[in-house]
């Protein structure tokens, strides 16, 4: 009976927080998931970017770099990771249309050029990176909620809620969900493939700063912060089947909560041999990801 | 006539030695249908896709008096060349609506907008699906996207590669008049790749035989009507013999 209410006490508060962790690894996921469905390419340099991204804000803010406010140093790391997205696929372009495989691993290449610049910069030294957010708590049903919380949430829900509506309602949107489905039937219409390729590495670099912006007050800024942390994003867009915006979202979310509970009921310490475990059963229980839907075509 | 479409020398090649199409060089005038016939493998798909942009090729394309042989696919479209592939090729997990939106792409909003309303009157069998996933559309009614989705550009010349393959002999009729239609209205030229011989023969103003990706035969519709040049179409269709 004591265990029961231990657990129900437990339970509420470790899947709330692991929504809220899980609203920043869909924010990670759908930026790979983006850039994957339109160009086919795996992205591994999304963590790295985005971890130097941090490392900007973090840079243009403190007196490292420049001594900016901290809306404005989130607006010049914003510009720079745009340049940074655009540089990237002026680089891997040539590749995107020879060999999807030569791409991706092409994107490991400007992870390491990402992670160099950072310790090349900045140095090893873990720094602390705040978020000017309302600082409150207050209990809801008996649950903890925290200002951060619901600024992650409200911001996850604004920036997730305001790509669907560019994907689903806008003509931008069509393009990129021709190219996405048939990048051949798109060439037959005129549609330039490079700048709706280019178009979702932009936008995945953004949700990258967003994403790196609020996880890195839940703990601190290292070189590997950021890049660690999408290694759950990427378990997130697997979960989702990799080309499926709504499935990165909902993936996200269960890998925040699985974590959580893993982490607080078996072991903290093999916390990602689970990350590992949920990623290989869930290619091999749902390999096209968890919203596979049972689609048709007629001939 | 002046020409609208002068193909002079063409080649294509897939890889360093693989030849799909050798010297080949026609013309097609303004709001005439030139049919390409020959056998799989003769080369058909190669020249529209060649025609189209869609593959790099040796040889001068020029179009309305401009060289478009440089020109990228969406260059061409925009200047009002335009291909509808074999194997309709829509985006089935997108509305039937979202599909026109595609092929007026670079239109602006009002222009788009009228131009879906007159694909959807000419094709009403789509109209009442407007707003289905194509892949719900039956093979017919996918067809009419495809041609209507090509039709969305404001074509002037409508490449259309196999438009009556898989469908049943009711809906080919159906298709056809409607192209027949269009070219009427429009003075559309058109360049057609059509296993169909006899819906071919009806629509069509010039047939250009193809074999082993060179041009070996021509005949005008007129010369069409002897029994002798219609036998010679169909032995090139077959790829039986080669046409004078």
């Amino acid at each position: 009976m004591e265990f029961l209410s231990n657990t129900a006490r437990d339970l509420f508060p470790l899947v709330w927080s692991g929504m809220i962790t899980g609203c920043l690894y869909a924010l990670g996921a759908l930026g790979l998931v983006m850039i994957f469905k339109s160009s086919r390419v795996v992205n591994f340099s999304h963590g790295n970017v985005a971890g130097f991204a941090a490392f900007l804000i973090y840079g243009f803010s403190s007196g490292v770099l420049l001594e900016l406010s901290w809306g404005m140093a989130v607006l010049l790391t914003v510009m720079a990771v745009i340049a940074i997205a655009f540089a990237t696929y002026a680089v891997i372009s040539p590749l995107v249309f020879e060999s999807d495989l030569t791409a991706t691993i092409a994107t490991l290449g400007v992870g390491l050029i990402a992670q160099g610049a950072t310790l090349l910069i900045f140095g090893a030294d873990i720094v602390n990176l705040d978020l000017p957010v309302p600082r409150f708590s207050m209990s809801v049903l008996g649950l903890l909620v925290t200002g951060y919380d619901l600024t992650v949430l409200s911001v996850a829900i604004v920036t997730i809620g305001a790509l669907f509506i560019v994907i689903d309602y806008t003509k931008l949107g069509i393009a990129f969900r021709a190219i996405s489905e048939n990048p051949f039937a798109a060439e037959v219409c005129g549609l330039n493939l490079r700048s709706v390729h280019l178009f979702s590495w932009i936008v995945a670099a953004v949700l990258g700063v967003v994403g790196a912006l609020l996880i890195v007050p839940t703990t601190f800024l290292s070189v590997t912060t950021v890049a660690t942390f999408m290694l759950q994003a990427f378990a997130a867009a697997v979960i989702g089947g990799f080309a499926s915006l709504p499935g990165s979202l909902i993936g996200g979310i269960l890998i925040g909560v699985l974590m959580n509970l893993f982490t607080f009921y078996v072991s903290p310490e093999f916390s990602s041999t689970f990350l590992l475990g949920v990623i290989l059963l869930a290619l091999n229980i749902f390999p096209n990801g968890i919203l596979q839907r049972v689609g048709g075509s007629r001939v | 006539m002046t020409d609208l479409l002068t193909v002079s020398n063409l080649s294509v090649f897939y890889g360093a030695k693989a030849q799909a199409v050798e010297n080949v060089s026609f013309s097609v005038q303004q709001g005439s249908v030139v049919a390409l016939l020959g056998a799989n493998g003769a080369g058909k798909t190669s020249i529209m896709k060649a025609v189209a942009g869609l593959i790099s090729t040796k040889g001068t394309l020029t179009f309305d008096g401009v060289d478009v042989s440089a020109m990228p696919a969406r260059a061409r479209v925009k200047r009002g060349i335009v291909y509808v592939p074999e194997g309709r090729e829509i985006v089935g997990e997108m509305k039937v609506r979202e599909n026109l939106v595609l092929g007026g792409y670079h239109l602006n909003g009002r222009e788009r907008r009228s131009r879906i309303e007159m694909v959807l009157d000419l094709f009403p069998e789509i109209a009442n699906k407007a707003d289905r996933s194509a892949w719900r559309l039956s093979g017919g009614e996918q067809q009419m996207l495809a041609i209507g989705r090509g039709l969305m550009a404001g074509p002037r010349l409508l490449l259309l590669d196999e438009p009556s393959l898989g469908l049943a002999p009711m809906l080919v009729r159906r298709v056809f008049d409607r192209l027949g239609t269009i070219r009427r209205e429009t003075n559309l030229a058109i360049v057609l790749v059509e296993q169909n011989l006899a819906m071919t023969m009806r629509i069509c103003d010039h047939l250009h035989f193809l074999r082993g990706g060179q041009l070996v035969g021509y005949r005008s519709a007129a010369e069409l009507q002897d029994s002798a040049a219609r036998q010679e179409a169909i032995d090139a269709y077959l790829g039986a013999a080669a046409a004078a």
